[in-house]
C-alpha cells in the first residue's frame, strides 16, 4: 500500500473530525455574525454604506481574516493532542510514516479552514452584489491572499503543536505569536517608519489592504501622527512572507514530529 | 524455530535516568513471553521501543528480522500492539475506528468489514459498534484496544498490560482470547498479574531497574523457586 493511499485515509478521517466537532460551525457562526453586524449595524445607526465599493468589501473581508485565525483552533491539538490525549498510542504504532500523518492532518485542517474562508467570501460577494450590483476584482486578490494567510497560520500552529506538551499551550503560543509579539513589533516598526512586511500579522493585513477604498478609509481614520508609508503594502513582499512562514513552519513541524518520542 | 522478537543491548536514558540497561532478549516464533517487573522497572520503555514510539539511547531491536529503529513502518506491519492505556478518537465509533486503522494497514472492502465484525464480537462490543467512543468506559476502551491489536491478524502481538482497567469477567475474557491466539502468534506481554501469566505464558522475563534479571520458562522458574510469585519476589527484592 502506497504512502499516498495512506495519506488519503488520514486526510479523510481527520476531516471527519473537523466535520463532527463544534468548532468548525462555531467559527462559521462568528464569520456570519461579523458580516451581519456590519450589514445590519451601519443602517441601524443611520450610517450609509460607503460610496466606494472597495471600502465596503474591505470591511466585510475582515470576517474572512477571523476565519484564518480560526485555523489556530483547528490545528492547535493536531500533533500535541496525539501525545497529550494518548491517541498516539493507537495511531503511531501503525505502519504509516509520521510525515504522512502530519501532511494528512495539515490537508484536512486546510480544507476545513478553506471552507470557512469560502463561506466568508461567498457572503462578501452576495452582499456586494446586493448593495452595489457588482463585485470588484480586488475581492479575488483578497481571497487568494486569505487562503495563503490561512496556510501560513496553520503551519505556524502545526509548528507550535509539534513542540508543545499540551494543546492549550500550542494554541496560546500561536495566538500570542501572531497577535501579541508579531502585532506589537509591527506597531513599533510602523511608528518608526521601518519595514515590517516580514511579520505574519503585517503580511496578513494585506488581505484587506488590497482594497484601495478601505486603505483610504483607514488612513483618514487613523488620526495619529504616523508616516504614510506605514500603510503602504507591497503585496509581493507580503505574499513572499506568508509563503515563507507556510513552508518553513510546516517543515519544522515535520522535523519535530518525526523526532518526538511518545513518553 | 526462528526468532521473531530480538532486542540487543537496548539501553534507554530519560535525561540522566537509566530506564533500560542493556536489555537483551530473544523470543522465538509462536512463543508467549511475559515481561514482569515492578513499577518503573522498564517494561513499558522496552515495549515502546519495540513499537517505534521511543528511540533507544543505544542497542537495537528487531521484529521478524527487521530493525525497528531503522525500518519502523515495515517492522510494525507485522505487529498488533496495545501500549499503556490507549485513548481513541472520541468523535468516531468503534466500527469507524477499526475501519480507519484497518485501512491504514491495507485492509479494505468486504474483507475489512467482516473482520471488524469478527473482532468486535471477540471482544464483546457488539452492542457498541456504532456508538461514539466518547461514551465508552475505561474497560470498553481496553476491549477496543484488544480488537484493534487483533484486527489485521498479525503474527506478533506486543501488549502492555492488556487487562488493565477490565473487570474480572473482562480479564477472564482477555485470557481466553490469548489462549485462542497463542498457538498461532508470538505474544510479548507486559503484566503485573502473576497468576494470569502463569496460566497463559510459556516463558517469563523478569526485569528490574532496567536490567533483565531472568529469562526462563514458567515451569523452570517454578521448579527453582517453588512458585512464580517467589521467583518474582526474590529477583526483584531490591525494590521491595
Amino acid at each position: 500500500m502506497s504512502e499516498f493511499e495512506k495519506l488519503k485515509i488520514i486526510t479523510k478521517y481527520e476531516f471527519l473530525k473537523h466535520l463532527r466537532r463544534k468548532r468548525l460551525y462555531a467559527v462559521m457562526g462568528i464569520v456570519i455574525v461579523v458580516v451581519l453586524s456590519i450589514l445590519i449595524g451601519l443602517p441601524a445607526f443611520g450610517v450609509d454604506y460607503p460610496d466606494d465599493i472597495t471600502a465596503m468589501a474591505g470591511m466585510l473581508s475582515v470576517s474572512a481574516t477571523f476565519a484564518s485565525i480560526g485555523a489556530v483552533f483547528f490545528a492547535g491539538d493536531v500533533i500535541a493532542g496525539e501525545f497529550e490525549r494518548k491517541t498516539g498510542y493507537i495511531l503511531f504504532p501503525t505502519p504509516v510514516k509520521r510525515t504522512t500523518i502530519v501532511i494528512g492532518k495539515y490537508l484536512a485542517c486546510y480544507v476545513a479552514v478553506a471552507l470557512i474562508i469560502l463561506l466568508g467570501y461567498g457572503i462578501v460577494c452576495v452582499s456586494l452584489l446586493g448593495i452595489y450590483g457588482q463585485i470588484p476584482i480586488e475581492v479575488g486578490t483578497s481571497f487568494v491572499l486569505c487562503l495563503l494567510f490561512a496556510g501560513s497560520v496553520l503551519s505556524l500552529t502545526f509548528f507550535f503543536s509539534s513542540i508543545s506538551k499540551g494543546t492549550m499551550a500550542a494554541t496560546v503560543m500561536t495566538l500570542a505569536f501572531i497577535m501579541l509579539i508579531s502585532g506589537t513589533i509591527d506597531g513599533v516598526l510602523m511608528m518608526a517608519d521601518q519595514p515590517s512586511w516580514f511579520l505574519l500579522s503585517r503580511a496578513g493585513d494585506a488581505i484587506i489592504m488590497v482594497y484601495p477604498g478601505f486603505k483610504a478609509m483607514m488612513t483618514a481614520g487613523m488620526g495619529i501622527d504616523m508616516p504614510m508609508e506605514a500603510l503602504e503594502y507591497d503585496i509581493g513582499l507580503c505574499t513572499a512572507a506568508m509563503a515563507t512562514y507556510l513552508v518553513v513552519c510546516f517543515f519544522l513541524s515535520l522535523f519535530f514530529t518525526r523526532r518526538r518520542e511518545m513518553l | 524455530m526462528r526468532e521473531t522478537i530480538v532486542t540487543e543491548n537496548l539501553t534507554k536514558y530519560y535525561g540522566g535516568f537509566l530506564a533500560l540497561d542493556n536489555f537483551s532478549l530473544k523470543i522465538k516464533e509462536n512463543e508467549d513471553v511475559a515481561l514482569l517487573g515492578p513499577n518503573g522497572a522498564g517494561k513499558t520503555t522496552a515495549i515502546k521501543i519495540l513499537c517505534g514510539l521511543l528511540r533507544p539511547s543505544s542497542g537495537t531491536a528487531y521484529i521478524d528480522g527487521i530493525n525497528v529503529v531503522e525500518e519502523r513502518e515495515l517492522a510494525l506491519s507485522k505487529v498488533g500492539a496495545i501500549v499503556e492505556s490507549p485513548e481513541f478518537y472520541p468523535y468516531l465509533t468503534s466500527e469507524e475506528t477499526l475501519s480507519y486503522l484497518g485501512r491504514l494497514r491495507g485492509m479494505r472492502g468486504r474483507g475489512l468489514k467482516s473482520r471488524i465484525n469478527e473482532v468486535i464480537k471477540l471482544v464483546r462490543l457488539e452492542g457498541w459498534a456504532k456508538v461514539k467512543i466518547e461514551k465508552f468506559s475505561r474497560g470498553m476502551k481496553q476491549r477496543l484496544a484488544m480488537a484493534q491489536a487483533l484486527l489485521h491478524d498479525p503474527p506478533i502481538l506486543i501488549l502492555d498490560e492488556p487487562a488493565l482497567g477490565l473487570d474480572p469477567r473482562g480479564m477472564m475474557e482477555v485470557r481466553e482470547i490469548f489462549k485462542e491466539t497463542r498457538k498461532k502468534k508470538t505474544v510479548f506481554y507486559a503484566s503485573h498479574f502473576l497468576t494470569e501469566v502463569a496460566q497463559v505464558c510459556d516463558k517469563v522475563a523478569i526485569i528490574d531497574h532496567g536490567r533483565l534479571r531472568v529469562y526462563d520458562s514458567v515451569a523452570s522458574l517454578k521448579r527453582k523457586y517453588r512458585s512464580l510469585e517467589r521467583a518474582y519476589l526474590k529477583l526483584t527484592e531490591a525494590t521491595i
